[in-house]
């Protein structure tokens, strides 16, 4: 679910197609289906990842702004429309900006929750409690102005995108929901996301070509219901199995017992106790597979239903996305992750025998432990930045390619006659998100 | 003169228009196929823009309207590319402003990294002792919650706190004879309030504003008044050097260095801990040998051993302590002893004589029943 909710935040991507391809430019409206290609070469791409992971993690994170603009960058102007390519403006110095900009706003707030914190004594740990709902909002908040700078930064054919409405009003809508899809244990989630992206869209522009959203939040549901099925039902059937089991009597006979055997004995009904603990832990099982299992189903049905939902005036959006593209994807994941697991492995193997005869061989000295230490946090932050790169290059790349390659646009003759409109609009919101943690790409 | 095809989009409008582009002397000339001019592009005011890489994109800087020319024939590109210096195909100028920038990213990380490690103890050293010992006792009673439900299991029969029932009050006015003798020698400016709870561990926190936690595991190892003593005038130590609230200033400061400014990427989580975990200790070993010597000056003070601190750490350390150095928030406990003992030996000139007296002691031993 994450990520197909960074995805989706991701650009507000101006889906906007022309008709004319190339060939035909001569040609008045084109036909249904025009085609939306990804051009970008994967070892460009890669060359990228690997090259930002590496200086991420020698300046601690600091040169995020100039990776996520480099991939932005690629994305955007790989994503070829009805022969005409996008193009991001952005850049990275404005991210600093925004991010600088963003810290400066934050920092009383925080400084706030502190002292609050402090003039209520014991109360005060109850601040966190209530400064939760506060960054929720502000992260809403963030995710909206974020989206907001990203589509002022997307130009097609000399015009730029843009977006408008009210980041608070949209904040307020998102935390609502959210706290919905909690309640109902997910099953909001459809109407939230179509409440939600109707929000969006509404206040999405290509030039003066106005956006909506029409997918539909009870069919996402209907067809999403049975996957919720699969995976809370086993929760709900363990959790119904916990309740039937008296725990006074397991606890007083654990207070008891002295060994596994005389636990047994000393409790009325053992057996029937230890086959519902069975059939509990099996059922969470259950339901922990069908949720791995089920995941790339879901992405591709929420992407399938999101870009098919999307309108530009009398242009709309079809998506014809399989869900073997999407669990092929993962595949490839899984397999260059292990790779890199058994690579990782084998190198922290070598390096700790090297420590391990050098420090045999000198003794403990403070200076082997410190480097011991340091390649220990060298190894960790090695294979998550090299996870993070994996996930990108295989899964985040494959659902932007085939999302956008499996749409097909009806009506482009509307994106002959579109006029500019619109400003850009600053970072502050991007600097946001990114001090929360809530931003994508 | 050179010229060849391109596509023109004019800013105002999506329509595409096939042009013409012909490279005067000092402009891009844009023409329509029928030979109207639609525009004139001096070089110096191109913008190369972001495009896939077989198509040259360009607009004009500083622009607010954003009309591009896209060019897809190489030999064009090429022409314009040598006319312009601000076009750059190769990339060269892009690498120079990246490694620009990663210069100056490694620069950015190198001074918060000297901030993190000298700055904010030095900034909390200055600040901690202007705090007002009212908002220090705030914050105290904040810590302590959080500190008691920490340590607290919970659920037993008997109080966290020992030497609240009818076995324990002997015990308990044996604590506050000998607490007594260590606050009035210490005078501090804040009252000290020191409870024994029921962990098994043997150590004692002290926490900002004067709360010290001693755990009934050290009581249970101490071997004579002296040691517990030596063990309380280090807490105590801490308590008059406001420790707690240094630290409370250092972690926040830290936090806001490693967890916002930096480590906003996957795994960057780890680095945070284990670099504020290292920066810490490295400040808190440096604390406690400070808070060493203040309690051998107590110890001092009220005609104490000073060298039962040095007994105890030892003890309780065990032989060969295991772990990494750098990771221990207290130096190794060799070393320590080793400075105490030095410090006692230099200060030392009466004969020690014991704080309790044996049956003081031996209540003292059971005020955890």
């Amino acid at each position: 679910m994450i990520a197909a909710q960074s995805f989706r935040f991701r650009p507000g991507l101006p889906m906007n197609r022309d008709q004319a391809s190339a060939a035909a430019s001569a040609g008045p409206a084109a036909s249904a289906g025009a085609a939306v290609r990804f051009v970008g070469e994967p070892r460009a791409y890669w060359r990228l990842l690997v090259r930002g992971a590496v200086l991420l993690a020698l300046t601690l994170g600091i040169y995020r702004f100039w990776f996520a603009t480099d991939l932005r960058r690629f994305l955007w102007s790989n994503t070829e429309i009805a022969g005409n390519t996008l193009e991001y403006s952005g850049t990275a110095l404005e991210l600093v900006i925004g991010f600088l900009i963003a810290i400066a706003l934050l920092v009383p707030v925080y400084v706030g929750f502190f002292v609050l914190a402090l003039n209520l004594g014991p109360a005060g740990q109850f601040v966190s409690v209530l400064g939760f709902p506060v960054l929720a909002f502000l992260g809403h908040f963030a995710v909206y102005r974020a989206r907001r700078y990203r589509l002022s930064r997307t130009i097609y054919r000399g015009l730029r995108c843009h977006q408008t409405g009210s980041a608070w009003r949209y904040a307020v809508c998102a935390l609502f929901w959210w706290t919905l899809i909690l309640l109902t244990f997910g099953l909001a989630y459809p109407f939230a996301q179509a409440r939600l992206e109707r929000y969006k869209m509404r206040h999405t522009y290509y030039g003066d070509l106005g956006g909506r959203f029409e997918g539909s939040g009870l069919r996402l549901f209907l067809r999403g219901l049975p996957m919720w099925f699969m995976v809370v039902g086993p929760l709900l059937v363990a959790v119904a199995v916990a309740v039937s089991i008296d725990w006074g009597a397991v606890i007083a006979a654990g207070r008891q017992a002295e060994s596994a055997a005389d636990f047994a004995a000393r409790l009325e009904g053992a057996s029937s106790f230890f086959a519902l603990m069975v059939i509990a832990i099996a059922a969470v099982g259950a339901s922990l597979v069908a949720a791995a299992l089920l995941f790339p189903v879901f992405q591709a049905m929420v992407l399938r239903w999101w870009i098919s939902g999307i309108r530009f005036g009398g242009l709309s959006l079809r998506s014809r996305l399989r869900t073997g593209q999407v669990y092929a994807a993962y595949l490839r994941f899984l397999w260059y992750g292990l790779l890199l697991l058994l690579a990782l492995a084998a190198l922290g193997v070598v390096t700790f025998l090297g420590f391990g005869l050098v420090s045999g061989a000198t003794g403990q000295s403070e200076l082997t432990e410190i480097m011991g230490a340091a390649a220990a946090v060298g190894l960790y932050v090695a294979a998550m930045l090299g996870f993070s790169t994996l996930y990108q290059g295989t899964v985040k790349l494959a659902l932007w390619r085939c999302g956008m390659e499996s749409a097909e646009i009806e009506g482009a003759a509307v994106l002959a006659h579109v006029r500019a409109a619109g400003t850009s609009s600053s970072a502050v919101g991007e600097g946001l998100a990114d001090a929360l943690n809530v931003g994508g790409i | 003169m050179t010229s060849g095809s391109a596509s023109y989009f004019d800013g105002v409008t999506s329509a595409r228009h096939d042009v013409v582009v012909e490279l005067g002397p000092g402009a891009l000339h844009i023409r329509a196929h029928d030979g109207t001019m639609i525009g004139e592009w001096p070089y110096a005011e191109l913008e190369h823009l972001a495009a896939p890489a077989d198509v040259l994109r360009l607009g004009r800087a500083r622009s607010p309207v954003l009309a591009r020319l896209e060019v897809r024939d190489p030999a064009l590109a090429a022409a314009i590319d040598e006319r312009a210096h601000t076009v750059d195909r190769s990339g060269a100028g892009e690498r120079r402003m990246r490694v620009r920038a990663i210069g100056w990213t490694f620069g950015a990380t190198i001074s918060l990294v000297l901030v993190a490690v000298f700055g904010l103890p030095a900034l909390s050293d200055r600040i901690a002792p202007l705090i007002p010992l009212s908002v220090e006792h705030k914050l105290g009673l904040a810590v302590d919650a959080q500190v008691r439900a920490m340590l607290n299991p919970g659920g037993a029969a008997r109080p966290f706190e020992c030497g609240e029932g009818e076995a324990g009050r002997p015990g308990r006015a044996a604590l506050d004879r000998l607490v007594g003798r260590l606050e009035r020698a210490a005078a501090l400016p804040i009252p000290l309030r020191i409870a024994v709870v029921r962990r098994r561990e043997a150590n004692a926190i002290a926490l900002p504003g004067g709360h010290i936690y001693v755990f009934q595991g050290l009581v249970e190892r101490a071997r004579s008044a002296d040691e517990l003593a030596g063990v309380l005038a280090h807490e105590i130590g801490h308590v008059a050097h406001r420790d707690g609230t240094r630290s409370v200033l250092q972690s926040a400061g830290l936090s806001f260095l490693f967890g916002m400014l930096l480590g906003d990427f996957t795994g960057g989580g780890v680095v945070v801990i284990a670099a504020k975990t290292v920066v810490q200790s490295a400040y808190s070993r440096e604390v406690e040998a400070s808070a060493d010597r203040y309690a051998v000056a107590l110890m001092g003070r009220i005609g104490g051993d000073a060298r039962a601190l040095a007994a105890i750490l030892q003890r309780i350390a065990g032989p060969g302590e295991p772990g990494i150095r750098i990771l221990l928030d207290h130096p190794q406990a060799k070393d320590r002893a080793a400075a105490i003992d030095a410090a006692a030996a230099a200060a030392a000139a009466v004969t020690p004589q014991p704080l309790l007296a044996p049956a003081e002691w031996a209540a003292l031993k059971r005020i955890c029943g």
